[in-house]
């Protein structure tokens, strides 16, 4: 019998979460970070991995799908320690009202949902990360865990449209003097041209710490990189025609579509696998992805992987 | 049906149409009876308190009993009070148990697949789930084959081959000698008590009204529904039809139906049985007192099924015919079957009668 | 709820004021509305209240068939952080564009016996036309759906979300009896944009597309469905189509 009781643990009712830190990344992204109130979090039998989403939003505006930027830490008592993060474009309906909201706000998120990346797979590999635009945030937690993966070698190539443009810029100078990520960043429009940004300026540090910042597609870092195939892993995430171009430069170079992941973005209602708006051939984006390989999507209509 | 065991044979028995009736009418007083009313293409599924409102020799519905009870066309899913800050979701329906009765095989094949949507999985959905249980499904051979059926091709019909997943089974074979009922004749069903609670409910009561099918009676159905499966107009190799969409995605049979006949107007999703897709939204009283989210029935043919901040996955009409098309002849990854059922509903229903099978052939050539 | 109401206008052009009665009159949340609302401006409710701006919500109902509606129309953008059209004749063109099947001078003469000289009619325009808009509720008049969620947005200060599909889902969710494929009507509904909940099929009537069509309409589909019914000329497929609510339609494919 379903009582009332059950009907809180439903995968309808959301989690209320206080907004505990907000962190301006780039202009339009923010980091929201997010403190669940009453215990109800994570749920019971549920681990959050680094490429899971949340359904986040407001009632009374909708939900939308935000990969986890810093994930909770397991299970713990002190509640300080369950604080996670999602960096969030301001861009449609649900994500344009919640840039309206601030320190100490409520916010509401049902989830974790969907596969995340398959980490144990870079096992003893090297790991090639390729990220465009905000497709650096979901990947962020696998660069945090990195040290821990028993990595052969990790390289994270980011693209992003200027410099004023490239989100975590105090974490990419920690990462690279940490020395566990190699880093390559690459901008469509240098600073200092033509088109040159106002946000470009007050990037010397950036590019002090950060080194040569090249211009160009995420595709000119690719070309010259010297992998084995069969030792190398790739997750890509960015947008959709990035994701293409990268995953075709690698196969180029001998990789197999089973060796490169990519995260895929689609319109999401339920994130549980019911709703069916983000079906991608017969795969479900909330429920057998976000994260697909390559040879999953590989000949499937409505994708241009 | 050849070759039944003694243990399953008990728990069938050939009941006359009079005693049916009779029978159905008393499971009423556990259930609301929902049966199939006008008869031909277009019956309904409506509530019904006699026996007699039900027309059992309908081919057809517009839409699909399964889905019009099991998944509701809205349906509120949370509510949310403002002041308070409090959600509620539910309280799970219904008040109260309904039998559908007369659902076809297609239908309950249909029902199966709904289950694998929102039951099976991480995720099952309390609504659902709720309606489900509390749904009693008396399924019904069918006497007779439309010429839009294609169900023999995915094995859901014309006889239900399922063994589990709903409660009884009947078929009609053959009418009552001598016996005349309301100026027609008196018809003869074949009942089975599938379910455990079908078994339970009816240990006694049908029993001692009818008898015991005999060997005869299984060999009649058998030649009954041999014979059906000649009569069955549409055919289509559905071995060779996945690897023949996959490999021609922008096919011109796709389109110019949908250039051509295509209204985008959804009418095919709709009444199909297994289409499971909705939409979410929310809704806020003008008040800002409470808010709902509340779930309504979509369709991969509406314009916006796809649309993401700055960009449609399916922004061509040709895309989404193909995607309805695919969903139910391809994509056997996703559940393990295909997403059809032959009911040929999305066929009779369509506007410009385009025909998913037809687009198909066209494919394959 | 914030302490200040959110001042809200209500502006009226070339049409039958449906729209306005709709919002004043027959809706069910009026007293909610009027409570939630301060309506500066709303003249079917109140003879007072002032157009100067500026507006959180304004609501522009017909269609601009006189050049000082421009002006108007232009200073209300002005004012106004949100502007909604709402109703066809604000958003197609609706009944008012009818008149742009025939030349201006024949309507005119028609309508008027003696010329008029304070008479400045011009072609029908659909408000989209001068200024930008932030969303179109549908409808002849509209129907609750899109009217309430306008109007909760503007409250909660988030972006609405309008119908867009056909009125055949709305019908067939409330499993009428498809006049098209059952009865041989002429329906618009396959093509018509939903919102009013299907209302025509559900007694029995063929859709005549008062929401305006829907995006991509493949019209000429439906055209070709309208000659297989067989009883229609030509010319009543074309008068479906391209008179009731569509008549700008035509004059723009010309």
């Amino acid at each position: 019998m379903i009582t009332r009781e059950t009907a809180k643990k439903s995968l309808h009712v959301p989690v209320r979460a206080v907004i505990k830190g907000v962190k301006d990344e780039a202009p339009g992204v923010r980091t929201l970070l997010l403190e669940p109130v009453e215990g109800q979090f994570p749920r019971a039998g549920r681990v959050s991995r680094p490429g899971q989403f949340n359904m986040l939003g407001y009632p009374g505006v909708g939900e939308a799908p935000i990969s986890y930027s810093m994930l909770p830490p397991g299970k713990t008592d002190a509640k300080a320690e369950e604080l996670f993060g999602h960096t969030i474009r301001r861009a449609g309906r649900v994500t344009g009202y919640l840039e309206k909201f601030k320190e100490e706000d409520e916010i509401f998120f049902r989830g974790p949902f969907g596969r995340g990346w398959p980490v144990e797979e870079a096992r003893g590999k090297h790991l090639l990360l390729i990220t465009g635009g905000l497709g650096l945030a979901p990947l962020k937690p696998v660069i945090e865990m990195a040290p821990s993966l028993g990595l052969a070698g990790a390289t994270l190539l980011h693209g992003a449209r200027t410099a004023g443009d490239i989100i975590f810029k105090a974490e990419l100078a920690r990462w690279k003097t940490g020395g566990a990520v190699e880093i390559g960043l690459t901008v469509d429009n240098p600073p200092g041209n033509f088109f040159k940004k106002r946000q470009d300026r007050g990037l010397e540090g950036f590019e002090k710490a950060i080194g040569e910042i090249r211009t160009g597609l995420i595709t000119e870092l690719i070309r010259p990189l010297q992998i084995d195939p069969a030792k190398t892993v790739a997750f890509i995430c960015g947008p959709e025609i990035m994701m293409r171009f990268a995953s075709r430069d690698l196969m180029m170079k001998g990789m197999g579509g089973a060796g490169i992941y990519v995260s895929m973005e689609r319109r999401m209602r339920c994130g549980t696998g019911h709703c069916g708006h983000c079906q991608i051939g017969p795969w479900f984006t909330c429920k057998d992805g976000p994260v697909f390989s390559c040879a999953q999507l590989r000949g499937l209509p409505d994708v241009i992987i | 049906m050849t070759g039944v065991n003694a243990s399953q044979r008990n728990y069938r028995v050939i009941l006359p149409e009079n005693a049916l009736a009779r029978w159905l009418e008393w499971l009423g007083g556990f259930y609301t009876l929902t049966g199939p009313v006008g008869g031909g293409v277009a019956a309904r599924f409506t509530e019904i308190s006699k026996f007699e409102q039900m027309d059992l020799d309908y081919q057809s519905t517009m839409l699909p009993p399964g889905k019009k009870y099991l998944f509701e066309p809205v349906e509120e899913v949370l509510s949310f009070d403002v002041s308070e800050g409090v959600f509620s979701s539910g309280p799970y329906p219904p008040g109260r148990k309904r039998a559908l009765i007369g659902v076809h095989p297609c239908d309950v094949n249909a029902i199966l697949y709904l289950d694998m949507v929102f039951l099976s999985g991480p995720y099952a959905d309390p609504f659902y789930r709720a309606r489900r249980e509390n749904t009693f499904i008396i399924a019904l051979n069918c006497k007779s084959v439309t010429g839009l059926c294609f169900c023999h091709l995915v094995g859901a019909g014309p006889y239900l081959k399922a063994v589990s997943g709903y409660d009884i089974l009947l078929t009609e074979i053959g009418e009552e000698e001598g016996a005349e009922r309301r100026g027609g004749k008196n018809r003869k069903f074949m009942v089975e008590l599938v379910s455990e609670k079908a078994r339970e409910l009816c240990d006694v009561f049908p029993f001692s009204m009818g008898e015991q099918p005999e060997e005869k009676d299984f060999e009649k159905m058998s030649r009954m529904e041999a014979a059906l499966l000649k009569s069955f107009r549409k055919n289509l190799d559905m071995e060779g039809v996945q690897s023949a969409l996959l490999s021609r995605p922008d096919h011109h049979a796709l389109k110019e139906t949908a250039d051509s006949r295509c209204l985008s107007c959804s009418n095919c999703v709709m009444v199909c049985p297994t289409c499971f897709c909705h939409d979410v939204m929310d809704k806020t009283d003008v008040s800002l007192s409470r808010s709902r989210r509340v779930r309504r029935w979509d369709a991969c043919q509406d314009i916006s099924f796809a649309q993401v901040h700055g960009g449609n996955f399916r922004a061509q009409r040709h895309a989404r015919l193909r995607q309805f098309v695919y969903h139910k002849l391809d994509y056997e990854e996703q559940f393990g079957r295909k997403g059809t059922v032959g009911c040929g509903r999305c066929i009779r229903w369509c506007p410009t009668g385009i025909d998913l099978t037809e687009i198909a052939r066209a494919m394959m050539e | 709820m914030g302490a200040r109401r959110p001042r809200a206008g209500f502006f009226k052009f070339t049409c039958c004021s449906g729209c306005g009665f709709e919002l004043a009159y027959f809706q069910r949340c009026l007293e909610e509305t009027l409570a939630a609302f301060d309506f500066a401006f709303f003249r079917l409710a109140s003879s007072s209240g002032t157009p100067e701006g500026p507006f959180d919500l304004s609501l522009v109902e017909g269609a601009v068939t006189e050049p000082f509606q421009i002006i108007e129309l232009k200073k209300i953008r002005q004012r106004s952080k949100v502007l909604y059209a709402i109703g066809s004749c604000a958003i197609t063109g609706g009944i008012p564009a009818i008149k742009a099947l025939a030349p201006e001078a024949q309507v005119e003469g028609a309508a008027y016996k003696e010329r008029l000289y304070g008479l400045a009619s011009t072609r029908p325009h659909v408000i989209n036309d001068y200024v930008q808009v932030d969303g179109f509720i549908r409808g002849c008049p509209p129907g609750e759906r899109d009217l309430f969620e306008a109007l909760s947005s503007a409250l909660m200060g988030k972006d609405p979300e309008f119908t867009e599909y056909s009125v055949c889902m709305e019908c067939k969710m409330a499993d009428n009896k498809c006049v098209l494929v059952e009865e041989g009507l002429p329906c618009m509904g396959p093509v018509t944009n939903a919102g009013c909940g299907a209302l025509c099929p559900a007694h029995h009537r063929a859709c005549y597309g008062c929401f305006g069509l829907m995006g991509q309409a493949n019209i000429h589909a439906l055209k070709g469905r309208f000659r297989e019914l067989g009883h229609f000329s030509e010319e009543d497929i074309e008068n479906r189509f391209f008179t009731l609510f569509g008549a700008l339609g035509k004059t723009e494919r010309k």
